[in-house]
């Protein structure tokens, strides 16, 4: 028997002409963390999908404790102890902890009837192996992602699973909730079970990680023990290129403040928020997920409610009731969530881009003028170099990098004051990133006022020149200049 | 490059090819009968006032929202015209019909008002709102007529229905075509056209994006039960009178109808040209079945259930490309 787990060689597989996977190698060692890396749409989820038998492969070989494998399907895969757990999770938010966890078994079992002493024993047995405790009466929906993470991880355990497959299950967590969760990796990895976990964050790769594995293009580049790599090799095998970080210095900072907010409350969001903004510079405001960051961006774009305080624009007093009130008094907002907020994703490229400046294109009797519509989205896909050959198509052609540089034009189209960008590179891969950060320090050093939202800890360093802290709706610390450390903004966070 | 104008166009041609497999259908069974030209002025009768309500309900599909209410409201209107047309029998007509119009197309405005303040202010699920607002309606409309057909129309206004303009074209097409025409400049070439389709493929990204989304939802509901009431006014000129159920079927029919043309209620999508091509699809099935007089008009029911759903399963399997909107030819070249 080998000391492999899982082991994979020459894998591939094509969708249509695409060709997906080429020639991929991969194993993993029971009791190991393997890190799955790559950017957006490399492969990785294709590769996960033909572990858990959703796609079958075209060619290749794959070794399951010694044993070739053929053709399976998902329910062979859980019957090998091959488990999933998904970004969505595939929880049912209405049932309680207890019944998330034991259904699956009575299903197995073929059960009909419901004997609440088994699934509660069930239930407790599940918890018991990580040595979690949660109230299990309480309904799925009401929990934190992570304390769902938990459970699914716990659901996972139930059924023997001997490969723990994670699909970036660090997105929406907090420090705190990622070095728990890593806390209960490691506890697995010790008791023998083989874990697999996709992510495309550097540091949380190097923290965590045994081996790993990363992925470009379809093909692997790097498959070893994360040991021998260093951060600047791994960023290399991720993206192609070299990169360094490039640190926003700020050369055009205006004397007034073109925005000065005092004494903000929103009841039970935020309270007496107070903070300046100069043209030209680019403000971080960070603090974890609750502190009230994406309600004060809100209330500065006319989406929240301002029950107290003041916001003063270019010195004269505004009242901000809503996005259309903002975009007169020249403010833009790129939202958090880009998918929901940000684009219409069944529509054109150019009318995504031109979708806040549709006054711009008004003619007699309310008459749009369509050539200028594709010529002025034309210019911002050359700006934004945006990967497309043709502005008709849908934004749900484009990577997430691109979708967020067509957000950012939507906004630039306007003549701004101020821009407030939400978590700006969320989900999108390292080159785009680069990209996106490039652009916003030149637009600063133009004179545009930009305020960063982000709890990516290391974007808020490299990219502003002033940073806000914020936890539990108030401002609990403010740092500029070399002041401005990841060591620093945890230090007040936690 | 050929290859790319078939498949912009692939969903239009599928529609096409739908209607000639039902003339074959229906030739095959009848032979000669489904060809004289009867038969097609009845056609071009016939469709124009379902036709033209289904226009109007196509603006509430691609806002994404829905409207169960049109028949209802149109009905309740028409049957105040009419009360009023027929209490003023001996003043000109000319101007009595003239008023009476207006009236309609008011409470129509009304209606669309109130469905728009249901949904975009109050967030009621819009097939509720207007499943409520239905009832409404109909309930008036009974009360004031006790469950009656109103008479008293004006003869100049029956006329407008049974009239050929130079002997073969007939009103009610003429003004299905005007409207057409309308509806056609307002999603192609007007901004409202442009923010309906962004509005109705995701309302959120657009409120994101500076626009009045809430007036759109509200605009979108009057316009739709405006020409939805317009359609209501052609039925009782055919008619020569009102009443509180006249086409309620049309409700299903209409939403068949768009469905069938890729204008699905998720809005956002659909191509007006395809709709076009529906209605006339749609009226050449119902003629066809009309041929056979020993049939049940029981079946009938049966059959446009079966076809909506039929049509409903097509259209989920399909790709989303046959629903792209159509594009200005001027656009495209760009």
């Amino acid at each position: 028997m080998s000391e492999y787990l899982l082991q994979m060689t020459g894998i591939d597989k094509s969708f249509g002409g695409v060709h997906a996977l080429d020639h991929v190698n991969f194993a993993i060692k029971p009791g190991k963390v393997m890190c799955l890396a790559g950017e957006n749409g490399c492969g990785k989820s294709t590769l996960v999908k033909i572990i858990s038998g959703v796609y079958t492969r075209d060619s290749g070989e794959v070794m399951f404790e010694g044993r070739a494998i053929e053709k399976i399907t998902p329910a062979d895969a859980t019957r090998m102890g091959i488990q999933v757990i998904y970004q969505d999770l595939s929880i049912f938010p209405n049932l309680t902890v207890m019944e998330n966890l034991a259904i699956n078994s009575e299903i197995t079992a073929n059960r009909k009837i419901v004997n609440r002493k088994r699934w509660e024993q069930t239930a407790r047995e599940a918890l018991s192996k990580i040595g979690y405790e949660i109230d299990l009466h309480k309904k799925m929906g009401e929990l934190s992602v992570a304390d769902k993470q938990l459970v699914a991880i716990c659901r996972a355990l139930l059924f023997n699973a001997k490969l723990i497959i994670m699909d970036e299950p660090t997105t929406a967590l907090t420090k705190k909730e990622v070095d728990a969760l890593f806390k209960t990796v490691r506890q697995l990895r010790d008791s023998g079970i083989a874990i697999m976990f996709i992510s495309h964050k550097t540091e949380e790769i190097f923290e965590i990680s045994d081996d790993v594995c990363i992925m470009r293009n379809g093909k692997n580049v790097f498959l070893g023990e994360t040991a021998t790599l260093t951060k600047k090799d791994f960023t290399y095998y991720m993206t192609g290129r070299e990169i360094e970080d490039d640190y926003f210095v700020p050369t055009n900072i205006s004397k007034e403040p073109v925005l000065k907010v005092e004494h903000l409350t929103w009841r039970d969001k935020f309270h007496d928020v107070s903070f300046e903004l100069r043209k030209g510079e680019i403000l971080g405001i960070t603090g974890l997920l609750g502190s009230g960051r994406t309600e004060l961006a809100l209330s500065l774009f006319g989406l929240g409610k301002v029950h107290s305080g003041t916001i003063t624009l270019n010195g004269r007093p505004v009242k901000i009731s809503s996005p259309i009130e903002a975009q007169r008094l020249r403010i833009g907002y790129v939202p958090e969530d880009r998918l929901t907020e940000g684009l219409c994703l069944r529509q054109p490229i150019a009318d995504n881009i031109m979708l806040s400046s549709l006054k711009q294109l008004t003619r007699a009797l309310g008459m749009i003028r369509h050539q200028e519509l594709f010529e002025k989205s034309n210019e911002w896909v050359k700006t934004f170099s945006i990967a497309t050959d043709d502005a008709h198509k849908h934004a749900s052609t484009l990577s997430g990098g691109n979708q967020q540089k067509i957000v950012l034009s939507k906004w630039l189209n306007n003549d701004l004051d101020v821009l407030i960008l939400n978590g700006p590179t969320v989900g999108v891969d390292i080159g785009a990133k680069q990209d996106i950060h490039a652009l916003v320090h030149d637009l600063a050093n133009k004179g545009l006022a930009v305020i960063i939202i982000s709890d990516d800890l290391a974007e808020v360093v490299v990219n502003c020149n002033r940073v806000i802290v914020m936890k539990d709706g108030g401002i609990v610390g403010e740092m500029t200049g070399d002041r401005i450390t990841e060591e620093n903004i945890l230090d007040i966070i936690r | 490059m050929k290859s790319k104008t078939f498949e912009k166009h692939s969903y239009t041609f599928m529609l096409l090819g739908l209607m000639a497999v039902v003339l074959l259908f229906f030739t095959a069974l009848k032979g000669g009968m489904m060809w004289k030209g009867d038969v097609w002025l009845g056609i071009a009768m016939q469709f124009p006032e379902y036709g033209v309500v289904t226009l109007g309900l196509m603006f509430c599909f691609i806002c994404g929202k829905m409207d169960m209410s049109f028949m209802a409201l149109g009905n309740f209107a028409t049957i105040m015209a009419v009360m009023y047309m027929g209490a003023h029998a001996d003043s000109p007509a000319g101007g009595v019909i003239l008023v009476g119009i207006a009236i309609a197309l008011g409470i129509a405005v009304v209606g669309g008002l109130i469905n728009g303040l249901l949904v975009a202010y109050l967030d009621i699920p819009p097939v509720m709102a207007t499943i409520s607002m239905q009832l409404v309606w109909t309930g008036l409309s009974v009360a004031l007529t006790n469950g009656n057909t109103v008479k008293g129309l004006p003869s100049l206004y029956t006329d407008i229905g049974h009239t050929y303009l130079l002997g073969f074209l007939p009103v009610p097409l003429l003004i299905f075509l005007v409207i057409f025409a309308v509806a056609w400049w307002l999603l192609q070439h007007t901004v409202y056209g442009e923010k309906l389709y962004m509005v109705g493929t995701n309302i959120k990204a657009a409120e994101f994006s500076a626009i009045n989304t809430r007036r759109m939802v509200i605009g979108t509901y009057i316009l739709c039960d405006v020409i939805c009431c317009i359609g209501c006014l052609i039925m009782i000129s055919t008619m020569a009178s009102a009443k509180a159920d006249y086409g309620t079927s049309y409700v299903m029919r209409c939403i068949l109808i768009l469905v069938l043309a890729g204008v699905l209620p998720d809005g956002g999508m659909g191509r007006i040209d395809n709709v076009l091509i529906a209605i006339v699809t749609i009226q050449i099935i119902a003629t066809g079945v009309n041929m056979f007089p020993n049939l049940n008009t029981y079946y009938a029911s049966l059959i446009w259930g079966a076809l909506l759903l039929v049509v409903l399963v097509m259209s989920t399997r399909m790709s989303s490309g046959g629903f792209l909107r159509l594009r200005a030819k001027k656009a495209a070249k760009a």
